[in-house]
């Protein structure tokens, strides 16, 4: 953590900026026609896309069945990519919740961008429950609703109904605390847009905006509100994902851990991703005064942080394993570190484990490439992480005449494919319609650090 | 509909529909700008959705115009026969619903299968239904009519009736006392003529070798239940050996601990392959196929001399007339060497009863050769084929084809009636009237349950027709009934049809007294490779090989489906650098390996049975999507058929070859197999327990499971449904999977699906290994839905399409399930079955056979065993119906009648004095998995094991 | 504004469209509902004059119902026991044969149109006597109560209970054609059920179990 005597002496934002300099810089993105290179990656990222709607038409269409799944193995792709992208959403609810309630000042720079990228992140997940099942078409069951059938309800003791709600609710927070935070911006946006259509949508998001001081002041309250509110949900979400699985008997799922486990993983994956796109965003739209070498090493120091707290968990897991003294919990541990599926857990530890522990160097954690590839290597880990959890504990537990193996099919791939599709083709809208930077809190920073040195 | 119409107007006409309807919307100013108007339309459009949503489709009913005497509409009644599916005859009740057969049960009552029913019994009623079967006669592969067919065949045979020796008449076991008569009858009308019987799975050298000891060619009866000590030479009497389920019924009754006095009947088995019966031995000697006739050699010597040197020799001394050795040998001389073992231990009369012998096998092999060899020399001018398959099942039966004239009665186009040129169906057993007499003295009946489904016509009444005198089936089996009981026949006949047998005064054979074979030269075992053929419990002889439950019954030993292999020993496999799926080439014939613990080094086994035309239909078998893969080998069959390495040696069908190298050729080819894991690990998971006869003795009885800190959320006041399985009484014979899957409508979801584990039986059989690999220990483990008290599926169902039931039910609510699996996934026991598909449901024909009482389960939808729950409710309603309680053993599980060996007991655990209720306080009860307290109703009886071990001989 | 008048008045609109609905069919259902489905019959058989009028308890039709799950159609044969001698409406019949009577002439035989369906479809001839050169063909009559193929009800249980036919038929005996008066829902099972459970039948306590598996298996 950037401590604070460090942050009043140096800057945040670098290159001296003033106020109309801000908004010019981050305005500059969505005023510009897109560049060939935004095209390149958002065609990219809706051919994905595109891939993924196919697959997922086709499976609809044909059966579940067009999934590798078995009798033994009932999940596998499927709930991994929703666990993985559940983790992804974390980070942004971080930043922007919990590291605002810190008054980590650094936060302003980064948050926009983080929130939207969990609300992107927790769409392609709620995919994923929904497709997953059996008879898509009657989803609607899992939510309580008055019926001629008794009535029916639902089986409230069963964490895939908890999860529907926790996830609900997360993304209706997660979405109106984003919103909040944009209408400022919106407001300074429309006031340069040019009359027409485009002026007309800013003017109506914006709420009539007219930075009084009332409003500001009634502003910061909501916004606070909010943030108390959205802070125990960082929490809460992977606690339930993490009960679909502690709550069950299968030996490598039963396990009381799994709620802290869980979290730590999701934020560390969800650093990772923030950082991911931060370094590549910084450069497209050259915003490098605003995200700063300095911010990129404080999110790296959070990584490691997980990354730590996740090694932590990993070594529990085996230990309890082992002095339970149940034959079939030693067993899956064992199976995960040498069984058919070891390469996929060493793959897990190496990229969640080994790689992060670089960042103690504070050359590498300044060094942007080596900290774009690392966290991409974290985002790798953090996905076999949970197929590891799932796979392997489902192809091998009780009774050995029901071990099998488990082989994705290409509709499973297309389908993980077309869930980073969708994220990446929202990012990259993203990045061009809104403001990409909260200006209206940077330039709240914009004061720290007087007279910005160069060699700070 | 109207509205819907209306709106439609209103799009078109616009204005002009103004006039026409006064609550037309669009009469408001608002109705003149377009989109309004396009409104307006969405809005009609959305209630002429409502109201076109508003009714289901028509359903028709129409009831019979004169109602048949004792038939309601929903009321199974069920019809005493016997099963054709192979010689052996067991007894039937045919269940029947709105006219239709739908399941086919063992008759408690009779004598040889007494209630037990094989999983080809269970499965030959698809064979009603089989739309491929012949529903006309064919000449020369047209279809004619009866009246063309026989005018033309009896045109070809009146010139040769005059003609010494031109015809003959081929056929199996013929265990009907009326087509033996008709066939002689019909046989009359030609010089020389002569019947010829042959069994594609032969023992013609047991018969032959009574012939030369006792002076009799007939099958002895194998009596188990009385048999203290067993030694079988490579006799797979549980499998597919002769009459298995008559076999399995006797051998479990001498060998279960809570009935059985002691001792219980101990079994030491002598082969070279890892067969049904050899999983059950107390002690198994692993040795090479040619030894084994030199074991026998050796026993009888020992025995003669009075002077035991091993085991087998001494227990048996000790056990005289107690006692029974059984060889599979061809060899007529080794067989006469078991006759004069069991001679000299005085085991004629007691444990083997030649004055009601069996007619289960009564095929003579060195008439078949004689037939082929006629035929090829062009000597027999016409050849009559019924009930057998000459040219897939006999080596050299190729030679069929050089007969100008060749009759089949197949039922399908099997490869001999590919090439006849004249085809005439018979009928369908449930269709038939007829009659078998298995052993001698017990007379099965078998009646018509439905009408025939296609223009077919019974082998007795072709034959009539053919001998000038036509007449219904019905009568001529009155007709050499009425025979046998001149006196009061009527009564006698009605009785016997409710019955579905007759106990008839046996026909004493003249055996004269034991005479001793001259020993068999020794012949001296060369150290070479051998082939062994043998049957799988499934598939037989092959006649069942159109039946696609059958190939997707799980083999009980190496659990492959659909598909035969040449099974190779550990040792052998790891020499040649062979691994499962290798393709090997044995004996000219490639096809895939398995590697199979507890076979003899030398030793290649492959299964008959397989590779017929018959499975040519199986293409279509199993969804159809883009990584799917094909059901249907590289030949487009089903398997290899490898009967034509068979060989005939002086008189007998030897399915021994000596001299056989497997070569790896290095293609594989990748089997479906429902089972990849075969030990209980290490540790040894606590999931098969096993007991010895003296820890019983002392056992205490069980209890109940541990007491809990809240109390149970379910209180089962009314019926507590739970089953007992009797691992110790299980063989692994999986007529049970079977019957599961007739009863419960589970699909059939082709190779592929089974090869990504999704098979969908219910009901499965967990085989284990424990011990060297080279001579395991195998256990046979019936596992199916435990119906916990605690059940893991049932808390974490979102929508609670799976919830307990006040009686112990673990229920399945299927239109409930939306698919998450979830349930499955947290099945300690993972006995859930999912859909992944829409599974084959487009064959109409075959879709007769579903059982009205089960819902047809849908895409994305979980199922798994219901404890039958179908039969439960009917017993109870029809007890509700008389007002009084239902009764134990009222309700039986399919699995339970139709299991041979009586290992599963059903009934309610709330009235103590139910047989369940007792088993559960057996000493030999435990749960599987009960550490994880999932509290199953399931109980499992320890297997009893004497640790005999096994040796290589 | 000028679009909140146009919403309202298509509001009113579909409130008509869905009142003239309902007009026609009793009430707007929920897709599947088909409570008071009532359709033509092949013949147009009356419950109210055979139930109603004439008495004839319901099981002398749907004998099944007492053993069977299913209560059954009656066969045709069942019609004739009566049917055999009354071939119209008795007023009718009367009325000939007074007719005959004063006119001195043996009554003309009379055969109503909807009985002679019946005659047709057992392939009878004018004297009642099955008439080789046609073939019997059975009456197709259309199903009112259906309940879905994965619902297992059972007729026997709720006779035996003492539970009268009307109570879910509804006075089939004043219907001229019947009609499902039930809407045959889960709820409304399972809702009785549980009522019986806690009032008995008329009096006498049942045990109507609420099990899933009682219907769905």
């Amino acid at each position: 953590m950037a401590e604070p005597c460090s942050v009043l002496t140096r800057p945040l934002i670098e290159g001296g900026k003033n106020l109309a300099q801000v908004t010019g810089d981050v305005c500059a993105p969505m005023e510009r026609r897109p560049g060939a290179l935004w095209w390149v990656a958002f065609l990219t990222a809706f051919g994905m896309l595109a891939a993924g709607v196919a697959a997922v038409t086709y499976q609809i269409a044909t059966g579940i069945g067009v999934w590798g799944l078995n009798n033994t193995v009932g999940w596998a792709f499927d709930i991994t990519n929703f666990v993985f992208w559940i983790g992804i959403g974390h980070a942004g609810t971080l930043i922007s919740a919990i590291l605002f309630l810190l008054r980590q000042r650094w936060r302003t720079s980064v948050n926009r961008a983080a929130e939207a990228m969990t609300l992107f992140a927790v769409i392609c997940a709620g995919i994923f429950p929904v497709i997953h099942m059996g008879r898509p078409w009657l989803a609607y069951w899992i939510f309580p609703y008055p019926n001629f059938r008794g009535p029916l309800w639902i089986n409230f003791r069963s964490p895939l109904a908890w999860d529907a709600f926790a996830i609900s609710t997360y993304f209706i927070i997660s979405a109106t605390f984003w919103y909040v935070g944009l209408i400022p911006d919106l407001a300074t946006v429309r006031d340069r847009a040019r009359p027409g259509l485009r002026r007309k949508i800013f003017e109506f998001f914006s709420l009539g905006w007219d930075g009084s001081c009332r409003t500001w002041h009634r502003y910061e309250k909501v916004y606070l509100l909010l943030a108390g509110l959205a802070t125990p949900l960082v929490v809460s979400v992977h606690t339930i994902v993490s009960w679909d699985f502690a709550t069950s008997v299968i030996p490598g799922w039963h396990a009381t851990i799994f709620p802290p486990y869980f979290v730590a993983g999701a934020i560390f994956s969800g650093m990772a991703m923030v950082l991911t796109l931060m370094i590549v965003a910084r450069k497209a739209a050259h915003l490098e005064d605003y995200i700063t070498v300095r911010h990129i090493e404080t999110m790296a120091k959070l990584v490691i942080a997980t990354s730590g707290m996740v090694a932590l968990a990993y070594g529990t897991e085996f230990f309890t394993a082992q002095y339970s003294g149940n034959l079939y919990e030693r067993f899956v541990f064992l199976n995960r570190a040498a069984g058919p599926f070891a390469w996929a857990y060493w793959i897990m530890v190496g990229c969640n484990v080994g790689v992060p522990q670089l960042l103690w160097f504070r050359r590498v954690r300044t060094h942007l490439a080596a900290v774009f590839v690392i966290s991409l290597l974290v985002n790798v880990g953090m996905w076999f992480e949970r197929f590891v959890i799932i796979v392997t504990s489902l192809h091998r537990d009780f009774l050995p005449a029901n071990w099998t193996s488990y082989r994705p099919t290409s509709i499973e791939i297309a389908t993980l494919v077309g869930s980073f599709g969708l994220f990446f083709t929202c990012f990259l809208v993203f990045c061009r319609v809104l403001p990409m930077i909260a200006m209206g809190e940077v330039k709240s920073v914009l004061s720290y650090g007087h007279k910005p040195k160069e060699e700070a | 509909m109207q509205h819907y119409w209306k709106s439609l107007e209103e799009r078109e006409h616009g204005a002009l529909a103004e006039g026409e309807f006064p609550e037309n919307p669009l009469q408001t100013p608002a109705g003149r700008n377009r989109r309004g108007f396009l409104k307006a339309a969405g809005f009609s459009f959305a209630s002429a959705v409502l109201a076109g949503c508003r009714r289901a489709p028509v359903g028709k009913a129409a009831p019979n115009l004169v109602q048949p005497e004792g038939i309601l509409p929903g009321r199974a009644v069920y019809y005493a026969s016997t099963c054709t599916a192979c010689p052996a005859g067991c007894g039937l009740l045919v269940k029947t619903r709105d006219g239709r057969p739908i399941k086919l049960e063992g008759n408690p009552e009779h004598p040889v299968s007494r209630g037990g029913l094989c999983a080809v019994g269970q499965a030959s009623i698809l064979g009603l239904y089989d739309r491929l079967r012949l529903k006309q006669p064919l000449a020369g592969g047209k279809a004619v009519t009866w009246d063309e067919a026989d005018r033309a065949i009896l045109a070809r045979l009146d010139s040769l009736r005059s003609l010494p020796g031109a015809v003959r008449f081929l056929t199996g076991t013929i265990t009907s006392p009326t087509v033996a008569w008709a066939i002689g009858q019909f046989l009359k009308g030609f010089r020389e003529a002569q019947h010829i019987q042959y069994d594609a799975l032969s023992s013609s050298a047991i018969l032959d070798a009574h012939q030369r000891t006792h002076g009799v060619r007939v099958l002895p009866r194998y009596r188990f239940e009385k048999a203290e000590v067993i030694v079988s030479f490579d006799a797979d009497f549980l499998g597919a050996w002769i009459s298995p389920v008559e076999f399995t019924a006797g051998y479990s009754a001498a060998r279960n601990p809570e009935l059985t006095t002691p001792p219980l009947a101990w079994h030491a088995q002598i082969e070279s392959r890892m067969s049904l019966t050899g999983s059950k031995a107390d002690r198994r000697i692993i040795a090479a196929p040619d030894e084994i006739d030199g074991l026998v050699a050796r026993l009888a010597g020992e025995i003669e001399s009075g002077r035991p040197e091993g085991e087998l020799a001494r227990r048996l001394l000790a056990a005289r007339g107690r006692s029974l050795v059984l060889s599979a040998s061809q060899d007529p001389a080794t067989q006469a060497l078991v006759n004069q073992i069991n001679h000299r231990l005085g085991n004629y009369g007691a444990t083997i009863d030649l004055d009601q012998p069996s007619y289960q096998r009564r095929g003579n092999d060195r008439d078949a050769e004689n037939l082929l060899r006629e035929a090829d020399a062009g000597k027999i001018a016409a050849l009559f084929v019924a009930g057998a398959n000459p040219v897939y099942d006999l080596p050299g039966g190729e030679a069929v084809r050089k007969v100008p004239l060749v009759v089949s009665f197949a039922e399908r186009l099997d490869e001999t009636a590919a090439i006849a040129h004249y085809v005439c169906p018979d009928r369908h057993a449930l269709e038939s009237w007829g009659d078998a007499e298995p052993v001698s003295g017990v007379t099965g009946i078998l009646q018509p349950v439905i009408q025939p489904l296609g223009g077919t016509r019974q082998l007795v009444e072709t034959l009539a027709v053919w001998a000038g005198a036509p007449r219904p089936a019905c009568e001529i089996v009155r007709e050499r009934w009425r025979e046998q009981h001149p006196d009061d026949f009527e009564n006698f006949w009605e009785a016997t049809l409710e019955r579905g047998f007759a106990a008839r005064e046996p026909k004493q054979p003249q055996a004269r007294a034991f005479v001793s074979p001259q020993p068999p030269r020794q012949n001296t075992s060369q150290a070479g490779w051998s082939l062994v053929l043998y049957p799988t419990p499934g598939m037989l002889d092959g006649r069942h090989a159109y039946n696609p439950w059958l190939h997707e019954l799980p083999d009980p030993i190496t659990k492959v489906t659909w598909d035969n292999y040449a099974s190779l020993a550990p040792g052998a496999a790891g020499k040649l650098g062979i691994t499962d799926g290798d393709v090997i080439r044995v004996a000219g014939l490639e096809l895939p390996a398995v590697i199979q613990p507890g076979q003899h080094e030398r030793t290649v086994a492959v299964a008959l049975g397989y590779g017929s035309r018959l499975s040519e239909r199986f293409a279509q078998a199993g969804p159809e999507w883009i990584e799917a893969l094909p059901t249907l080998g590289p030949n487009g069959r089903i398997g290899w058929n490898a009967a034509p390495l068979a060989r005939f040696e002086n008189g007998s069908l030897r399915y021994v070859r000596a001299g056989v190298e497997p070569v790896k050729t290095g293609r594989r080819w990748e089997l479906a197999r429902t089972q990849d894991h075969h030990s209980l690990g290490s540790p040894r998971r606590p999931i098969i327990q096993e007991i010895s006869p003296e820890e019983f003795a002392t056992a205490r009885p069980a209890g109940d499971p541990r007491e809990e800190l809240w109390p149970p959320d379910h209180p089962f006041t009314g019926h507590r449904w739970a089953m007992t399985v009797d691992l110790n009484a299980c063989t692994g014979c999986s007529a049970c999977v079977i019957a599961c899957q007739v009863e419960n409508n589970t699909p059939v979801v082709g190779k592929d699906e089974v090869r990504r584990k999704r098979e969908m039986h219910w009901m499965r059989i967990d085989r284990y290994y424990s011990g060297p690999p080279e001579a395991p220990e195998v256990a046979h483990q019936p596992m199916f839905c435990q119906q916990c008290e605690h059940a893991g599926c049932e808390t974490v169902c979102p929508v609670l399409a799976t919830v307990h039931s006040e009686e112990g039910l673990n229920q399945q609510v299927y239109n409930r399930c939306v698919g998450t699996r979830y349930c499955a996934n947290n099945c300690a026991y993972k006995a859930r079955r999912f859909n992944w598909f829409e599974y084959a449901r487009q064959d109409r024909l075959a879709n007769l056979v579903l059982n009205p009482d089960v819902t047809v389960r849908s895409r994305g939808v979980m199922e798994k065993c219901t404890f039958c729950v179908q039969r439960i409710q009917e017993a109870k309603m029809e007890a509700r119906r008389l007002g009084r309680a239902v009764r134990d053993g009222e309700v039986q599980t399919a699995c339970q009648q139709s299991c041979p060996a009586g290992a599963i007991v059903f009934g309610d655990l709330n009235d103590p004095k139910s047989r369940v209720a007792q088993l559960m306080r057996s000493g030999r009860r435990y749960r599987v998995l009960e550490e994880i307290n999932s509290r199953p109703s399931v109980g499992y009886l320890k297997v009893v094991r004497r640790r005999g071990g096994q040796r290589h001989g | 504004m000028h679009s909140r008048i146009l919403t309202v008045v298509l509001v009113i609109a579909l409130g008509f469209t869905l009142a003239l609905l309902g007009s026609r069919s009793g009430r707007v259902h929920l897709p599947g509902n088909q409570q008071d489905y009532e359709p033509v019959q092949p013949i147009a058989y009356s419950h109210r004059l055979h139930a109603g009028e004439l008495q004839v308890p319901c099981l002398y039709c749907h004998f099944a119902a007492e053993q069977s799950r299913h209560a059954g159609i009656p066969p045709a044969s069942v019609c004739m026991n009566c049917h055999r001698l009354v071939t119209a409406p008795l007023g009718a019949l009367h009325a000939e044969e007074e007719l005959a009577q004063k006119e001195k002439r043996p009554p003309r035989p009379l055969v109503s149109a909807e009985l002679r369906k019946l005659y047709d479809a057992l392939a009878l001839n004018a004297k009642l006597e099955s008439d080789p050169a046609r073939t019997p063909r059975p009456i197709a009559w259309t199903r009112i109560h259906q309940l879905p193929d994965f619902v297992y009800f059972d007729h026997r249980a709720h006779l035996r209970a003492g539970v009268e036919c009307q109570r879910c038929h509804g006075p089939v005996e004043s219907m001229e054609r019947v009609r499902q008066v039930a809407d045959l829902s889960m709820g409304w099972c399972v809702n009785c059920h549980r009522e019986v459970n806690r009032t008995g039948v008329y009096g006498p306590a049942v045990r109507a179990s609420i099990d899933c598996s009682t219907c769905h298996y």
